[in-house]
């Protein structure tokens, strides 16, 4: 053939198909243009002053340094003298680092286990709809309040610790105050806070698994534990894929618990990769350093969300 | 008729046109401060001024207190051109100046007499160019209730305690029975430990803080023996000190002066109903007695203002004698030192009129609470996290202060 014959075939759109394309991007439009303003711009614009030195102010004074500012928050010139350890006992970067996977291996499971298990009770009581307004109740409260309430409850010599001595167990100290207390405190509150939502969204897949299967699975023979492990719980996977991808990058992202209840304390105990990107930005107004430590965070989440997709399909086919 | 509609329409018109300009004569200035409608002070020094001053009128846009330094400098960032900001810690100034927003005042200082600041004004010089004018200068007291004092039947603090004679007093006024503690410190650092710096050779940027360990045991004794209120318990229930001093049931605070004005107020409203008065701060064996640190509080004029001449005149008078009159009168210590002032301090209606209390008035010396320094921000957290660990009981003040040392030296290497 020869290549005016390819021509004559490329595909033209038609009048109809044209319009009814533009009209799409036209209903596509405002939510790009929110997406591109608010969100892409300003993170190009933190991948490019993460390589100055900005104070902030005179745009004049804006600096290029290179990778400098990465070399300050990895510390490179200690941990080559002193090895890795050096980074997450001393650096405030490790350091914070440490504690948001701390936070975030502990907080997500424990809330996707606690959001299952109230669905599962809730799927079928009577006066269920109260208690799922009861249990739905913390997530549209605010955040300080919520927070507030709990550093009183978890006081020394507050509720939370006579129950416990009321249990016989030895233990009275203001947790938000003791090192090792306070990132629990953090992950009790934020598990309160969200279990309720993440059960709305299970209740929702429990109602969507098919009665058949059960029913299957009773002229079978199974008990009720075993309808649950074949039947119920890989019948939920896809919600418990979405609920951990949500959680885990919410989790990284972890900033008004810790601001309200510990403020990153004692010492550098809850000390959040947020709360540092705070400090560095607003309290030291050190521009290009803070977007450094926030490109970390985005490599990170990015990672994380590429590993979880890429395991999709193995949590979904069988 | 529709004839004469319009041409009234029109006079009303032309009257109005006439009569804007008329209302908008005042000159207005904005200031950016915080908590401007419950600080005594600032609610002075606003109608001092536009008394003084007919024709222009002040007015304040309100900031939290403790997001001031953060909420401001946005502001800033984001081209704000309100005329006057208020400088609540000379670092701000110092990040503010760096960043171009605060408008050098060299050509203004030229003619202005600033000998009444005694030498304080030099915090707010960058290379040798003042970038704003101080009108608080607060500096730290020992409060003390006199009818826990009366009742117990010891003797009244002095101006020439030292250390230990106040924690063997603290301790002596605690009666756990009745629920009273002989001191009480806040959570911060400068209520603690900051006493280090009152011998006017120490600073918190000279990157040695063994001398800190002194005042770390002290608290820690008291503690031990239940002569002020533990710092866990403070910490969780968040107790402000200044309710913590007026339940009436603490002998003896370490505060800043500013919060003379907050008892006055108190007393009055009725909020507490006690005797109390100030004596300087315990000090060192070898410090001289009437020692102190402190704070200064001052203004300065926005790189953006329209209106700098203005905004001159303003903080101008606010850190001079009238002023500074104003802002005594309320009970706050003014910048300006001139006996006129000390006399003004002294005849608040509410302050105590013994004389130990009128001769705390008099610091012998006040060292700055954070000297400007490089990196000094840094450091400021640094010290900031130790204390804290310290204070909790993670860690021993040893521990805490080896800390310090190290990775204070660490930012500098």
């Amino acid at each position: 053939m020869s290549q005016a014959g390819v021509k004559k075939v490329r595909y033209r759109m038609g009048k109809l198909e044209r319009k009814n394309t533009l009209v799409a991007y036209s209903f596509l439009a405002p939510n790009f243009i929110g997406f591109a303003v608010f969100t892409l711009v300003p993170v190009i614009c933190a991948i490019a002053l993460s390589l100055f030195e900005w104070n902030g102010g005179d745009i004049s004074k804006m600096k290029f340094v290179g990778l400098d500012n990465y070399a300050t928050i990895f510390a490179t010139k200690k941990v080559a003298e002193k090895g890795l350890g050096y980074f997450f006992t001393r650096a405030d970067l490790g350091i914070a680092l440490k504690n948001t996977v701390y936070y975030t291996v502990i907080t997500v499971p424990m809330t996707i286990v606690c959001a299952l298990a109230l669905a599962l009770l809730l799927n079928k009581i009577k006066g269920a709809v109260f208690f799922r307004t009861v249990f739905f109740f913390p997530y549209v409260s605010s955040m300080v309040a919520i927070c507030v309430c709990w550093s009183f409850m978890l006081m020394k010599d507050g509720p939370i610790n006579q129950l416990i001595m009321a249990l016989g167990i030895d233990f009275n100290k203001g947790w938000t105050a003791d090192s090792t207390m306070a990132i629990w405190s953090i992950i009790l509150v934020s598990v309160w806070r969200n279990m309720g939502y993440y059960m709305v969204l299970y209740l929702a897949a429990l109602q969507g698994i098919p009665r058949e299967l059960m029913e299957a699975a009773t002229v079978d023979g199974a008990n009720k534990w075993q309808q649950f492990l074949h039947v119920t719980l890989p019948q939920l996977k896809p919600t418990t894929f979405f609920v951990s991808v949500m959680m885990v990058i919410s989790c990284f992202k972890i900033y008004d618990v810790v601001a309200i209840m510990t403020d990153g304390g004692p010492g550098r105990a809850t000390k959040m990769l947020v709360t540092y990107i705070y400090d560095e930005a607003f309290v030291k107004v050190r521009y290009g350093q803070a977007s450094a430590i926030s490109m970390v965070l985005l490599v990170i989440v990015l990672l994380v969300t590429i590993i979880q997709f890429s395991s999709e399909k193995k949590f979904s086919s069988d | 008729m529709k004839k004469m509609l319009s041409v009234l329409l029109a006079a009303i018109m032309m009257v109005s046109l006439l009569a804007v300009p008329a209302l908008a004569e005042d000159q207005v200035l904005t200031v950016v401060t915080w908590d401007a409608t419950t600080t005594p002070y600032l609610i002075a020094q606003k109608e001092a001024f536009e008394a003084a001053n007919p024709g222009i009128k002040i007015e304040y846009v309100d900031v939290a207190s403790q997001d001031y330094a953060v909420k401001t400098t946005t502001m800033l960032e984001g081209g704000d051109t309100s005329d006057v900001f208020m400088i609540k810690e000379i670092d701000n100034l110092i990040n503010w100046q760096a960043q171009g927003f605060a408008a050098p005042l060299a050509d203004y200082v030229s003619g202005y007499d600033m000998s009444g600041f005694v030498g304080t004004e030099v915090n707010y010089a960058v290379d040798g160019v003042q970038y704003a004018i101080p009108f608080r200068s607060d500096f730290w007291v020992l409060f003390y209730n006199k009818d826990l004092f009366d009742a117990a039947g010891e003797a009244y603090p002095t101006n020439d305690m030292t250390w230990d004679q106040y924690a063997e007093l603290a301790k002596k006024m605690t009666d756990k029975e009745k629920g009273i503690y002989g001191t009480h410190y806040h959570t911060w650092l400068s209520a603690v430990a900051n006493w280090a710096v009152c011998d006017g050779v120490n600073t918190l940027a000279d990157k040695n803080y063994d001398d800190l360990l002194y005042f770390y045991k002290l608290y820690q004794d008291l503690e031990d023996n239940g002569a002020c209120m533990s710092y866990a318990d403070l910490k969780a229930s968040g107790l402000h000190y200044s309710a913590a001093f007026a339940n009436g049931n603490v002998a003896m605070m370490p505060m800043g002066y500013w919060y003379v004005s907050t008892l006055i107020g108190y007393n009055k409203e009725g909020t507490c109903n006690f005797n109390w008065g100030i004596v300087a701060v315990p000090h060192l064996e070898g410090v001289a007695a009437g020692s102190s640190f402190g704070n200064l509080t001052g203004a300065m004029i926005n790189a953006k203002s329209e209106q700098k001449d203005l905004a001159w005149k303003y903080i101008s008078w606010l850190g001079g004698e009238e002023g500074s009159l104003a802002t005594a009168s309320t009970g706050a210590r003014p910048a300006w030192v001139s006996e006129g002032v000390a006399a003004c301090m002294s005849s608040v209606e509410g302050f105590p009129s013994d004389d130990n209390s009128k001769a705390a008035l008099l610091p012998a010396a006040v060292s700055m609470e954070w000297p400007v320094a490089e990196k000094v921000s840094d450091i400021k957290t640094i010290v900031n996290e130790e204390h804290s660990l310290i204070m909790a009981r993670e860690i021993t003040p040893e521990e805490g202060v080896q800390e310090m040392n190290e990775r204070v030296a660490e930012l500098f290497e």
